[in-house]
């Protein structure tokens, strides 16, 4: 298992957002983390990487103990989050974004060709300014910006937000090659079915707890799935 | 040696345990929103790891009866498409049932035993579990569709039938009962037919039988025996699978199993429309993590007798309840009986009293025919009433 998460409870101030989650994600997986607004898949993703310190639970990469550790500690175990909404440096240009990305990276300078290799749109923009970029051209910039880190898992924060069908499909469509060339996946996404229909396994969670695990061609199946987004009970749907 | 699901069937412990933790976590949440039963004995209890599992209240077959028709069920009745009936504490019916999905896992844990035993898309498969075992038969059909084997899908009423059958269709996998498997071995030594003129290659049982029987079986059918071993109301087939070595595995990617006091008690973690939460199977068991040859990496289980007085006649559960009930409806009410379970039928000694006895003989006869009919068209077995003396014995209920 490249990622094992048990009992994960972490929250902002007093409020508690994550209720005790446990998962585990092997490589070479792309396994999607499904669930409506507010159920707690970005909490959960920052606490993995370092960003808000969980508040009980254990994390291991690569069958370490973690130890809660700084974001920074993350990147240099090959964990790399691509965040909700792109948080690219939008007054910087292209290369300069791929450059911080590989900031650990010793070898940032060359593998900058390999990038724009994948993301040959990012070629034509190397030196525009990466605010100027369309949304998806951002994140192709955003999942650049993570490659660069070289990272053995990558955890993936609602990339389609805010993109058009077909950049959707595009985004969908770079996230399986990269696990083709080798790289775990971690996928929060909304997009369930779009999710599902390129994961491995998916766990779905709702009001900050999981509430089903299984094959993505399962769970694509399961009524469970649409409840858990309308947040309507099972008393509700029953009756 | 073929592992139709080699991902979960060979999973390492660790990772079993950690796969098994998420789905007792994502059961519990599941459980305390959709069943009542559940929500009000859980409360906020949660589990960490699975040892934990013991501070969780058991379900019994009690549980489930109390619940009847649909109490158990946590998913609305619209989304279980499938419903199967056993039965219950003493012979009450319990309702199962089924969602898309959960067909979907049965028919890939049959899967597993079918590769276990070496079934491939060439082989054609006869399943023969006698009229009242429909429940069964459609979790061997799903998993044998889903290897693409051929399924014959008729039922011989007759020994004769069934030897045609096996001549003429040339299955090469027959799925019986051990009642129906024994009485085939006797009839082709009787007859004097070679059973290697027969395609059969493997012999699937219905239920696990001793060592004896299946040396008996294997050499006067000249087939590989397997056996299957489930509980109804969980899932049977489809609990276990035997491998190539003999032993019973348990599908831990879908069942967390346990025992309690020899009880083998499971809970069921992918079941949707019906999970079960630490069921008390009333199956005495021993579990052990003993390495296998065949690789497969699921807890050994051997399955031992039944610890809740459930009978078994001609592969018709039987409780004696349902025999007091049936002789309750008879002018026999309230004597006293004992009963001898054989493997065709039951023999129930009642004891008859000086105000029931008469001296016409076909009086009595009238009568012991139609309580032996009442046993047959009620319960479904073959019975015979003997009439006794009065004083001989005590009624096994008082």
């Amino acid at each position: 298992m490249l990622l094992q998460v048990k009992n994960l409870q972490c929250g902002y101030g007093a409020l508690e957002v994550v209720h005790g989650v446990s998962l585990h994600v092997c490589t070479g997986e792309i396994v999607g983390l499904l669930g409506a607004n507010g159920a707690g898949k970005s909490s959960l993703l920052k606490a993995m990487v370092g960003l808000l310190t969980p508040w009980h639970g254990r994390i291991w990469i690569n069958s370490r103990l973690s130890g809660w550790a700084p974001a920074w500690r993350s990147v240099s175990n090959s964990v790399v989050l691509v965040p909700e909404g792109r948080q690219i440096f939008s007054d910087m240009t292209v290369r300069e974004n791929l450059i911080m990305g590989g900031y650990h990276n010793p070898d940032r300078k060359s593998d900058i060709d390999i990038i724009l290799d994948r993301f040959p749109k990012l070629r034509e923009r190397i030196g525009q300014v990466a605010g100027t970029l369309s949304g998806g051209e951002q994140q192709m910039l955003a999942l650049g910006r993570a490659l660069m880190a070289r990272p053995k898992l990558l955890l993936l924060d609602e990339p389609s937000m805010g993109l058009a069908p077909l950049m959707v499909e595009e985004v969908f469509a770079e996230i399986l090659k990269l696990r083709d060339a080798g790289v775990t996946i971690l996928l929060v996404e909304q997009n369930a079915t779009a999710t599902l229909q390129i994961a491995d396994r998916a766990y779905v969670m709702e009001t900050g707890r999981i509430i089903l695990e299984g094959e993505a061609a399962d769970l694509l199946q399961n009524p469970e799935v649409k409840r858990a987004y309308l947040g309507k009970s099972y008393k509700e749907v029953w009756e | 040696m073929r592992v139709f699901d080699r991902r979960y069937e060979m999973m390492p412990r660790p990772q079993m345990e950690q796969l098994q933790l998420e789905r007792l976590q994502a059961l519990l949440v599941r459980l305390k929103r959709n069943v009542r039963r559940y929500r009000e004995q859980i409360g906020d209890k949660q589990v960490e790891s699975l040892e934990e599992i013991t501070s969780l209240p058991f379900t019994t077959l009690d549980d489930m009866a109390e619940s009847f028709p649909y109490g158990m069920f946590s998913l609305p009745l619209r989304e279980v498409i499938r419903l199967h009936s056993t039965l219950g504490p003493k012979g009450t019916p319990l309702i199962i049932g089924h969602s898309q999905n959960d067909l979907t896992h049965w028919g890939r844990l049959v899967a597993r035993q079918f590769v276990a035993s070496g079934v491939t898309p060439n082989d054609v498969i006869q399943i023969c579990l006698g009229g009242g075992s429909y429940r069964g038969g459609a979790g061997y059909v799903l998993g044998a569709e889903l290897i693409e084997a051929s399924v014959i899908a008729e039922e011989p009423f007759h020994i004769d039938y069934q030897l045609a059958m096996l001549q003429n269709y040339r299955p090469t996998m027959l799925i019986t009962t051990p009642t129906d498997a024994k009485q085939l071995a006797r009839t082709i030594a009787e007859r004097r037919l070679d059973p290697q003129s027969l395609h059969l290659r493997t012999l699937l049982l219905s239920r696990p039988v001793n060592e004896e029987s299946r040396g008996h079986l294997e050499a006067g059918l000249m087939v590989k025996v397997q056996s299957s071993f489930g509980i109804e109301e969980v899932l049977n087939p489809g609990l276990c699978v035997e491998c190539e070595s003999g032993n019973f595995h348990v599908n831990e990617d879908q069942f967390l199993v346990e025992t309690a006091n020899r009880e083998l008690v499971i809970t069921t973690l992918c079941r949707e429309a019906m999970p079960l939460l630490r069921y008390r199977t009333g199956v005495a068991c021993t579990l052990n993590r003993a390495k296998c040859p065949c690789g497969r990496t699921g807890i050994l289980l051997t399955p031992g007798e039944r610890m809740d007085g459930r009978l078994l006649v001609r592969e018709t559960p039987l409780y004696q309840e349902q025999i007091h009930d049936v002789l309750s409806r008879s002018p026999m009410a309230g004597q006293p009986f004992s009963i001898e379970i054989q493997e065709q039928r039951i023999i129930v000694e009642v004891e008859i009293s000086s105000q029931l006895f008469s001296d016409m003989i076909w009086g009595m006869e009238k009568m012991r025919s139609e309580i032996e009919s009442s046993f047959l068209f009620r319960l479904g077995v073959n019975a015979e009433v003997r009439f006794s003396a009065p004083g001989k014995g005590e009624n096994p209920l008082n």
